[in-house]
């Protein structure tokens, strides 16, 4: 059985869960009489880390070189992939399972019209052939998957399926075959952008000295500035309970409560805010709490040290008035 | 191009992991056993039973008062006294007449209510024991998955399509999607409790329904931790009266735990006629009476919740079997409403469904007709006899207490008959009486944060959790009839019957506007169940969420 390990990088750099995909084909040949596996490497530019794919114990490694693979386009990868495949010709085609496999290793695959069995955890190997595990109801149970009908098949395993470090080293470098791409401009249907990184929390209000926070006593989105200009003058953060997320006046990393964040400010003013304990179990720990709200009932004043039952709306004006003027 | 689902074949699939579903895992997986180990042909495979559960952990959605009638259990689980989590047996059971400030014993307790031989329990503790049981015999239970549709293959049932996870508020697909698993079963057993969504669309749909249309009660249950020496594990008091008025079906229960835990709830028949009554108000109502004070002065709220509970019994029950599907516990209205106990009956009904399939899966036969035994094992079996000796039960009360009281002895005389048999019943739906001339709204019910709540704070010691990125499970189908009619027809009840401040009209631009916060649901089903016009639908939200009853 011919086994084609694709590997995966960006910028020149290894995807460490490429060597358990070659680890994962090492595995496989060594339960299969007159197995090979080949590697195989995808970019422009990337003949070094060929160089070094080629270190381990591999029949061949496969360059699959060109310059519009210099950044990941679905397009791109799934015909140069095809192409390279229908050059060396495996059986069973092993890929990590990564974000980037999971956009463009189905494409692959139906281009060629055969299947996938994506998301593996293991394998197990017998006369019968070669069975994949995959789990299914978040792990409760596992499926035992096979391929019907011709090779190539294609198989993607889990990060952590495999171990890295129990690659094989070769004895003499693999030869490194170049694949010659046959690639167009007009064949890649989408221009990727900068890459960038997710900002994971655009504000953290855990390490925030100040918070000025808004219930529903705000009404109205239009009034959110308001509560949002006070809070920058006293040199804080705005914050706010369920509703206020909950209708989308702000977005969810601004919540405090069960179902938010839980915070301890130096100073917490909380406005038109009830005090749920939902609410409440989120800001209790803040060393100094004022609160202002129109009930005087509000559960907020059995927490707060300092209570003004008024009207926010004459309220905060008034002090952003006052801390103008400072 | 819609991506195929995964798939994974069963040949039982129990929908619900309640103490009917998993009595009825239980009992089939021993039952098959049985008949490999005897040889018996053809042999049937032992892993083809799954159980689904939209709940975080086995039991996490089980509420009850309870008192368990162990009839059923006995024969479940011989030595249960041994090895199952009983709270305490009974030792002292009573009924009250409640008046707005005194308390009447009565001076026999009805025998419905005599509990001597039963057993105190927390559900919730129960079903996690039982759902270890059937774990070890080899079943596979999927907490955290719910079946939220049916599949059909011409007029029979050939298994249910899991909930997708992983969508966004607005149903997109975030990046841990997963598409919903298409679950084949040669037989599907329903076991969804009360108002399962699978079972409410498939009755309707395939015109299932009784004589009677189902009818529930809600159950609004708090369980407290109280000073010692207020009463004894094992005392049972149910009562009726203050503070629903004697028109209105329902009473309150207050039972001793060990360890000075109290269960206590109220449950109110919802088939009110006041738009405006909001049972869990009335809950905390009944905790002012000073019968109820007494016990809890002083004591800690542990734990909230709220289910509903089927009470329409024999006449209300829909047709339990069809092609490769069987219907059971409360799902199939066996409960009985006169003893305030089901448990008993839906283990039992578990029981009777597995020998049934036993029978099915060893003919290769899963059609209606042969399913159909299920509903002769019921007649036959004790669940028959006790279900049909209260059959008018529930429904001589349709014109309040004293009535219902003064038929109930005729009952009991002529062995469930009574003076009208069958009598009728309309759904609970159709009784309320519209606003016209009704003053502006009462204000709401604050709650004192030491004996009595706010819905919210009470939501808070549910446990309850649900992701809040997900669709909104209640569909409402028509928002605008919310608007345009209801407020003015019945002023929203939606806002007073449900338990856990899930529904609100707020304000916007001048008029008002349904909000609906999902998240915190507790899953009693109230509100699919009491919208007066039925546009309310209960679907599941992503498995997982929901409250988590520890110790309920």
């Amino acid at each position: 059985m011919k086994i084609l390990a694709i590997t995966e990088q960006r910028e020149g750099k290894w995807n460490p869960v490429s060597f358990e995909t070659v680890v994962a084909a090492q595995q496989i040949a060594a339960t299969q009489t007159g197995s090979c596996v080949t590697a195989a490497v995808i970019g422009k530019d990337v003949r070094g880390l060929a160089d070094e794919l080629a270190t381990n114990q591999v029949a061949e490694v496969l360059l699959v070189e060109h310059d519009l693979l210099e950044r990941y386009t679905p397009d791109g990868f799934a015909i140069a992939l095809r192409q390279a495949i229908a050059q060396s010709q495996p059986d069973l085609v092993l890929l990590p399972h990564t974000y980037q496999v999971r956009d463009y290793a189905p494409k692959l695959a139906a281009s060629l019209g055969k299947g996938m069995i994506a998301d593996c955890v293991g394998y197990r190997a017998d006369k019968e052939g070669i069975v994949f595990v995959r789990q299914m109801f978040q792990g409760k149970t596992a499926a035992d998957v096979s391929f019907q009908g011709a090779p190539p098949w294609f198989v993607s395993f889990q990060a952590g399926a495999f171990r890295g470090d129990q690659v094989t080293r070769g004895t003499a470098p693999a030869p490194i075959t170049t694949i010659k791409i046959d690639l167009k401009q007009e064949q890649i249907r989408t221009s990727p952008l900068e890459l960038f990184r997710e900002a994971k929390q655009a504000v953290d209000l855990t390490q925030a000295p100040i918070l000025v926070a808004v219930g529903r006593g705000i009404k109205a989105p239009e009034n959110i500035p308001l509560a949002a200009k006070l809070a920058k003058l006293m040199g804080g953060e705005l914050a706010a309970s369920r509703p206020i997320c909950d209708e989308g006046w702000l977005p969810m990393d601004r919540q405090i409560g069960s179902s938010g964040q839980t915070v301890a400010p130096k100073l917490y003013l909380a406005l038109g805010i009830s005090g749920a304990i939902q609410h409440v179990v989120g800001m209790k720990g803040s060393r100094t709490i004022v609160a202002i709200n129109k009930d005087q009932n509000a559960p907020i004043f059995e927490v707060a040290d300092y209570g003004i039952v008024g009207d926010i709306f004459e309220l905060i004006p008034a002090l952003t008035e006052a801390l103008e003027k400072k | 191009m819609s991506p195929e689902r995964e798939r994974l074949d069963a040949d039982v699939l129990i929908v619900g992991a309640g103490p009917a579903g998993l009595a009825c895992a239980l009992h089939l997986a021993r039952l098959i056993r049985q008949h490999n180990e005897s040889g018996g042909k053809p042999k049937l495979p032992a892993e083809g039973i799954y159980v689904l559960e939209k709940g975080r952990d086995l039991g996490a959605h089980q509420l009850s008062g309870a008192v368990l009638d162990p009839s059923a259990l006995a024969e479940l689980v011989p030595d249960f006294a041994e090895t199952a989590p009983l709270d305490a047996p009974v030792c002292d059971d009573a009924a009250y007449f409640l008046g707005a400030r005194r308390a009447w014993k009565l001076p026999i307790t009805p025998p419905p209510l005599r509990n001597h031989g039963n057993y105190i329990v927390s559900l919730n503790r129960l079903v996690k024991w039982l759902g270890g049981l059937v774990e070890q015999a080899g079943v596979n239970i999927f907490t955290q998955f719910a079946g939220v549709q049916l599949i059909y293959e011409g007029e029979a049932i050939a298994g249910v399509i899991t909930e997708d996870k992983g969508r966004d508020k607005d149903g997109k697909p975030k990046d841990n999607f997963t598409l919903g698993y298409e679950l084949r079963a040669k037989i599907t057993v329903l076991a969804e409790g009360p108002c399962g969504s699978l079972t409410k669309h498939l009755v309707a749909e395939k015109n299932l329904g009784g004589l009677n249309p189902q009818v529930y009660s809600v159950g609004v249950k708090e369980l407290w931790e109280v000073p010692s020496g207020r009463v004894n594990a094992g005392w049972v008091a149910h009562t009726v009266g203050w503070p629903l008025d004697s028109s209105m079906y329902g009473g309150g229960w207050i039972y001793g735990m060990r360890d000075n835990r109290v269960s206590l709830g109220l449950v109110t028949g919802l088939e009110f006629h006041n738009p405006r009554f909001d049972p869990h108000e009335a809950f905390q109502r009944f905790k002012t009476h000073p019968f109820v004070r007494r016990i809890l002065a002083g004591g800690t709220l542990v734990r909230y919740g709220a289910k509903t509970v089927p009470v329409g019994g024999w006449y209300s029950m829909p047709r339990v079997y069809l092609g490769g599907c069987l219907i059971i516990g409360d799902s199939a209205s066996l409960l009985n409403s006169q003893r305030l106990k089901g448990i008993h009956m839906a283990i039992k009904s578990g029981m009777l469904a597995a020998e049934t399939i036993l029978d099915a899966l060893r003919a290769g036969d899963v059609s209606a007709a042969n399913l159909s035994q299920f509903r002769r094992k019921i007649d036959q079996s004790w669940i028959g006899r006790e279900l049909r000796s209260v059959r008018n039960f529930h429904q001589s009360f349709q014109h309040g207490l004293w009535r219902g009281l003064a038929h109930t002895s005729v009952q009991y005389l002529t062995r469930g008959r009574g003076l009208v048999d069958p009598m009728r019943m309309p759904a609970g739906h159709e009784q309320y009486h519209k606003l016209d001339g009704a003053g502006p709204a009462p204000p709401r019910f604050q709650g004192d944060g030491m004996l009595t709540f706010d819905r919210l704070t009470d939501v808070y010691h549910s446990g309850t959790r649900h992701e809040e990125d997900q669709p909104c499970h209640l569909h409402v189908l028509d928002t605008n009839i919310c608007v345009d009619r209801c407020i003015f027809e019945y002023g929203s009840p939606c806002q007073y019957f449900c338990p856990a401040a899930v529904y609100e009209m707020v304000e916007d631009k001048g008029g008002q506007r349904l909000k609906i916060n999902f998240s915190n649901c507790v899953h009693c089903k109230t509100c699919d169940i009491a919208d007066p016009y039925q546009i309310i639908d209960w679907v599941p939200p992503e498995g997982g969420g929901g409250p988590n009853y520890e110790g309920m």
